[in-house]
């Protein structure tokens, strides 16, 4: 029950950081664009979160496909993760295919976010501009996903994924983790600027 | 008082300060969000051109975050190695500045690259402002900023000498139109436009033949529409340099005000200039590319594209396009007026920068680094074999032109207002 | 009769379009020693304006600027 408590704690730490985070970029000034509008920001917006995600909206993503697919794959899985995190009390009333899919599903997260150092750290450049932060947050996340997906598959790992699931939510306002908040901002910031210029839209004449 | 070791001091007090106020939520947003993939290392022009880590978009962007970090992040201020910042010291002010001016056109290109949307123009503004601020902006930018200042200050005094270069120039035109009705009006009250030119006749004469043609209501501004202060993203001064023009469209009570061929000034005056004052202007914003659109769409203007028929390929300037949404409109007028059009790939929406964009062309010492940089343009121009190049930025018809020596490209660089007086029917 | 101003240094600007003309000589300016006189000649009627504004900001001296038919021809002492 140690463990559980300190995953209740990592979870208030992240709710509380989100919470600070969010305030303190409220709190920043916005300028918005105040010009009569080309396009529509709403549409800008809508686009951004959406087809302007896409692969194949992207020569970049075309390009880097593996890291792309990657990073898609397991920010999807790290969202279930989470969702598994918030359920694994009642694991044992889990039918035994969705513990053993979940498991297999966790164990890939975990091969594709490890998969992340030997992306680093054959890449010249991306050696080059890792931090420890980088590396620290890549480890958790690892770390995360594989205690899930032992877990899923025996329920005597339960403590030690509820352990480290707390520590990498306490992690996450302090360190790079905490992307996946602004990642919503920054789309949207797009959306909006692009928008209105008419830059991003559903249609290109 | 000021000695070597207390002006250091108190340029690194000043860009902490300024560091501080400048990051809005966007900028915000755009240092915390990157997470360091590596996806938009091939988006930037320089990178394509020069493929060295110094060149990938985080890389430039990740300086500033780790400066940012070191100063005010909780964790960064305590551990700065941890996010893998270094002593901040002069140095390290003046290769940011170095960077931010020499190494980064503000294209936007890489925003569209980035999975999250990094704005590292963004970042790279901010950074140009504490440059500027601690006297580390190039001298020639501030040289050409201050200048259009002087010129409002005595504006009397060049009033007689650029109402004698316009009579020149009307005279130009009304050989060109075989008339000598054709004019260009100066601070005519009234007019419904009020046509904001560059320094150089070429921003004035073509579009005095087109507007006479047109049989438009406009009159001359008496004020550049180029706005050096903007590239060093120095708000106070750019903010006065703009004002100078929305100022005079109150005087002559213009319905609109439209800009020369040029991306910065478009840019400024159509989305900047509302959030600096804080209101929408009174007052339309146009490209004169818009105009000219306008003019062939409605049957103003007649083009014969006969009349040029060598190859032709329009060059995006970033501004207008990627930050502007202007794609269509110089297309359709350059269609209108050449029978061999080509496009460059990619473009529009992902066309890359030339490489003189945001005030470079201006800056002689690094003059290499923007050549360089823009030997990919200077591929994509030779891939469609075009002979004639039509751009609506004089800093990119600048660098274009410099690039077509270098590269022995053998083209002709030209405006969309000068590609249709040629193809006048 | 004009006096004839002696020059340091010539450069032609001929076909460039502003600003470019204000930045070459900028950059000519400032390799010249205090009190060197620059010469250059023009075409881009820009410079009529832009010269004298650009010696204005600066500080530096406009000894001279003349339209000779197309061609523009100026001036400018490097004061500091
Ligand atoms: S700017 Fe975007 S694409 Fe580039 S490294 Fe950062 S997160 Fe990745
Ligand atoms: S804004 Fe343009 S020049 Fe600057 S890093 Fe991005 S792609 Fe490169």
């Amino acid at each position: 029950m140690v463990t559980a408590g300190l995953a209740l704690a990592g979870a208030a730490i992240l709710v509380a950081g989100t919470v600070t985070i969010m305030v303190a970029i409220q709190r920043r000034p916005y300028q918005a664009e105040i010009a009569p509008t080309k396009g529509s920001p709403g549409q800008g917006v809508l686009y951004a979160f959406t087809l302007g995600m896409a692969p194949w909206a992207k020569e970049s993503a075309r390009r880097h496909w593996v890291a792309y697919l990657r990073g898609i794959v397991f920010h999807i899985i790290i969202f279930v993760g989470g969702l598994f995190l918030i359920a694994s009390p009642w694991l044992t009333e889990f039918p035994s295919l969705l513990r053993v899919s979940l498991a297999a599903l966790f164990a890939l997260g975990a091969a594709l976010t490890f998969a992340g150092f030997g992306m680093r750290l054959s890449d010249p450049a991306l050696r080059r501009l890792s931090t420890p932060d980088d590396y620290f947050a890549l480890a958790l996340v690892t770390l995360f996903l594989a205690s899930g997906a032992a877990s899923a598959a025996q329920i005597e790992f339960l403590p030690a994924f509820w352990a480290i699931s707390g520590i990498t939510m306490a992690y996450v306002p302090f360190g790079k983790l905490r992307h996946f908040l602004y990642f919503f901002y920054e789309r949207a910031f797009l959306g909006l600027v692009f928008g209105s210029r008419g830059v991003l839209k559903w249609k290109h004449e | 008082m000021n000695s070597p070791t207390k002006t250091k001091q108190n340029k690194l007090i000043i860009a902490k300060e300024m560091l501080g106020n400048l990051v809005d939520r966007r900028v915000l947003t755009a240092l915390e969000v990157c997470v360091r993939c590596g996806i938009c290392t091939e988006s930037c022009h320089y990178y394509q051109s020069n493929p060295k880590i110094e060149h990938t978009p985080y890389y430039r962007a990740e300086l500033v975050r780790r400066l940012y970090r070191r100063f005010f992040d909780p964790v960064g201020r305590v551990f700065p190695q941890w996010f893998g910042a270094g002593e901040t010291t002069e140095d390290l002010l003046s290769k940011l500045a170095e960077t931010a001016f020499s190494s980064c056109t503000l294209c936007q290109r890489c925003t569209l690259a980035c999975p999250f949307g990094v704005e590292t123009a963004e970042i790279m503004r901010i950074t140009r402002s504490v440059a500027t601020a601690t006297g580390n902006a190039p001298d020639i930018l501030v040289e050409l900023a201050n200048a259009a200042i002087a010129k409002e200050e005595n504006a009397e005094l060049f009033r007689d000498i650029y109402l004698d270069q316009i009579k020149d120039l009307e005279k130009e035109v009304q050989d060109i139109l075989g008339s000598s009705k054709a004019r260009i009006p100066v601070g005519e009250k009234g007019a419904r436009m009020l046509y904001v030119p560059l320094a150089g006749a070429h921003t004035i004469v073509p579009q005095a033949v087109l507007f006479n043609i047109a049989q438009e209501s406009w009159t001359l501004g008496m004020f550049e529409a180029s706005n050096y202060a903007v590239f060093l993203a120095d708000g106070v001064k750019a903010k006065h340099i703009a004002e100078r023009i929305t100022k005079e469209a109150e005087q002559v009570k213009a319905k609109e005000i439209i800009i020369a061929e040029c991306g910065h000034a478009y840019t400024t005056m159509r989305w900047d200039v509302p959030k600096w004052r804080g209101s929408p202007l009174p007052f339309k914003v146009r490209s004169i590319i818009e105009v000219l659109d306008e003019y062939v769409r409605e049957g103003r203007l007649h083009l014969d594209s006969a009349q040029n028929s060598q190859p032709t390929t329009y060059h995006d300037s970033c501004n207008l396009g990627r930050k502007g949404g202007i794609f269509e409109e110089p297309r359709r007028v350059i269609r209108a007026a050449a029978s061999d059009y080509r496009e460059m790939t990619p473009n529009r929406l992902h066309s890359y920068c030339c490489g003189g964009g945001s005030g470079l062309v201006a800056v002689e010492e690094w003059a290499d680094i923007r050549l360089q940089a823009g030997k990919l343009k200077a591929e994509q121009i030779r891939q469609t074999g075009a002979k004639i190049v039509v751009t609506s930025c004089d800093n990119c018809r600048h660098q274009i032109k410099e690039l077509s020596e270098r590269h022995d490209l053998g083209i002709e660089v030209t405006s969309v207002s000068e590609l249709a007086v040629k193809s006048l029917a | 009769m004009t006096l004839e101003i002696k020059s340091d240094q010539t450069i032609n600007l001929e076909g460039l379009l502003c600003p470019i003309p204000v930045v070459k000589v900028s950059q000519a300016i400032k390799n010249m020693a205090v009190g060197g006189v620059l010469e250059a000649t023009a075409t881009d009627p820009g410079v009529l304006l832009d010269i004298p504004a650009w010696v204005k900001s600066t500080g530096n001296e406009l000894l001279s600027i003349k339209k000779e038919d197309k061609l523009i021809r100026f001036f400018i002492k490097r004061t500091k």
